[in-house]
């Protein structure tokens, strides 16, 4: 059972507010998305664990020094910037 | 023959220039857009430069390749370095990329026209293209109708001939459902055959991205194109090439139609893949009638495991190194929180939530790791099946395109649209490759669509028995929009 109090937490971990008017009609909805999730609790399949679809390993590169994406290229996209870094400001 | 190669016999006949071409999509663009909406970006300027040097190529009397001068469109997940890319949502304004996704890259070596970036559900998360900041695209065959999704912009203006083809990307059917709905084309490849380099992530064991085209022969043509290894995509292995057998015999080769399959789906619907069936029959293929009860979960398994994944690969939007960013805000979580709720539309919220609560700790086991699991129990399925058989016969969709507004009204469980993507996850969740051809219409004349899935890297094998059933089979209709050559 989903609990608004569930709602509350999840939200604050996924970083979204939720406003106080909406909380009950999400808390509805999300507990009809978690049944739905729940009908594979009852699925007992005798599967191994299960790795990645490809059965890849990771792929490393030789550890040599390459050229980067040029660092006033990046701050172009950034809101705000200052002295090659992304600005945060405490409050606006 | 297909329409690439049409247009491109007419371009090197010079029955046409390549920038009169062009000028002749970017005028149809101005003319249908606005109704059909499936463009959030042209491009004009790129590609009559593109254009330009083209018939300079041709007029230096240069051979030209199969690709090249021919305009073709992007969805707009796929990053374009210097030209917008938004997701289709509020949270991307103002961002422009910085490098060329590579698919992109390998599709400017052949020297296409990109004529702009196509409308999508935000973040790819939806089955109608209605989950767009910027609404969605329309159905060609119907404005009162969706043209399905995500990839609803790419399928709408392939459909509606304001591009030759399009690149879609394909999470749980969102390449493959689109075209269905509007009656083309759609392929995608297996998981690893084309690179996700500059794909903007929804869920990243399950993203591909692959064509939305007119005709078989486009797809094979594309497919051969884009599926390349790529060091910048650690899962990118390439596939083998699928023109060189497309257009093969296939007496002798098996299919199998899973009966779990048409559990659930509209009758019509239904019966136009069985008919289809029937044609292959007649062109000396086996059909064979197996189980595949795997197929009951693979829904939930999809996405417990999509949302989980989009609630880690969203995290990066924080307000602080490209889009959009909060106006007021009183410290750094509050920053991150407001630009997060105001940047991200409803649907995509509720993925992030679902996808956090199913990886958060009491419920990791019971749902996250449990699915994992079960998506190796749909894998092995799969390969069982395919020791039967060379090809899986399914419909692409259990009904034909929604009702515009349909999927949202307050009526409508939001749970109905996860369901209506039934046909088309289970392929993504077993990483196989799948191509939906239209198979039919219903009694309004929208758009039926079928789709072959193969074994991994056999895209060849499922797009030959494409190809042999366009060739004999339903004539997908032309719409009144765009330009006709």
């Amino acid at each position: 059972m989903v609990t608004r109090e569930d709602i509350e937490n999840i939200a604050l971990l996924s970083k979204l507010f939720v406003d106080e008017k909406d909380l009950d009609s999400l808390t509805e909805e999300m507990q009809k998305i978690v049944a739905f999730a729940d009908t594979i609790s009852s699925v007992q399949v005798d599967t191994g664990e299960f790795d990645n679809i490809n059965n890849l390993s990771n792929a490393f590169r030789a550890d040599e020094v390459r050229e980067s994406l040029p660092v006033d290229e990046i701050l172009r996209n950034a809101p705000e910037q200052a002295e090659d870094h992304f600005l945060v400001r405490k409050r606006a | 023959m297909g329409q690439i190669k049409r247009l491109h016999e007419k371009l090197t006949a010079r029955e046409i220039t390549c920038v009169e071409l062009t000028q002749r999509f970017l005028d149809a663009i101005e003319n249908s857009n606005k109704e059909l909406n499936a463009y959030i970006t042209v491009t004009p300027e790129t590609a009559l430069a593109q254009a330009k040097a083209v018939d300079e190529k041709i007029a230096r009397g240069e051979e030209i390749g199969l690709l090249e001068g021919i305009p073709m469109t992007l969805k707009d997940n796929i990053s374009t370095k210097g030209i917008a890319t938004t997701c289709a949502s509020r949270i991307l304004t103002g961002y422009k990329p910085i490098y060329d996704a590579t698919v992109y890259e390998l599709l400017l070596k052949e020297g296409v026209v990109m004529l702009g970036k196509t409308n999508m559900d935000e973040f790819a998360m939806g089955s109608s293209c209605e989950t767009s900041c910027f609404g969605g695209a329309k159905n060609p065959h119907s404005l009162d109708h969706v043209a399905g999704g995500s990839s609803g912009g790419a399928a709408s203006a392939v459909g509606a001939n304001l591009a030759v083809y399009g690149l879609g990307s394909d999470t749980g059917g969102s390449i493959r459902q689109p075209a269905s709905f509007c009656g083309i084309v759609g392929l995608k490849p297996t998981y690893g055959a084309v690179s996700r380099y500059g794909l903007i992530a929804y869920a990243s064991s399950f993203d591909q991205i692959g064509p939305i085209t007119h005709d078989v022969e486009d797809a094979a043509i594309i497919f051969d194109a884009i599926a390349k290894y790529d060091e910048r995509d650690s899962t990118s292995q390439g596939s083998e090439a699928a023109l060189p057998t497309l257009y093969d015999a296939i007496a002798g080769k098996r299919i199998g139609i899973a009966n779990q399959y048409l559990n659930g789906v509209r009758e019509d619907v239904k019966d136009a893949v069985l008919e289809a069936a029937r044609l292959y029959e007649s062109m000396g293929a086996q059909i064979v009638y197996f189980d595949l009860p795997e197929l009951d979960f693979a829904l939930p398994c999809y996405y417990i495991l999509a949302m989980a994944e989009a609630s880690s690969n969203l995290g990066r939007y924080d307000g602080i190194r490209y889009g959009f960013k909060a106006e007021h805000y009183n410290g750094i979580h509050d920053m991150i929180c407001r630009t997060r709720s105001e940047g991200f539309g409803k649907e995509v919220q509720r993925r992030i939530l679902m996808g956090t609560y199913v990886l958060s700790a009491g419920y990791y086991d019971a749902y996250y790791k449990k699915a994992v699991n079960l998506r190796g129990a749909i894998v092995a399925a799969f390969d069982r099946a395919f020791e039967q058989v060379d090809a899986i016969l399914a419909p692409t969709a259990p009904v034909t395109a929604f009702r515009s507004g349909y999927l949202f009204g307050e009526e409508t469980d939001p749970l109905e649209q996860y369901l209506s993507d039934i046909c088309t996850v289970p392929v993504n969740t077993a990483g196989l490759p799948a191509v939906s051809v239209p198979c039919g219409e219903d009694s309004e004349g929208l758009p039926i669509g079928m789709q072959l899935i193969g074994r991994k890297f056999d895209e060849k094998t499922i797009l030959n028995l494409a190809w042999q059933y366009e060739q004999r089979g339903y004539q997908a209709k032309e719409t009144k929009w765009g330009v006709k050559l």
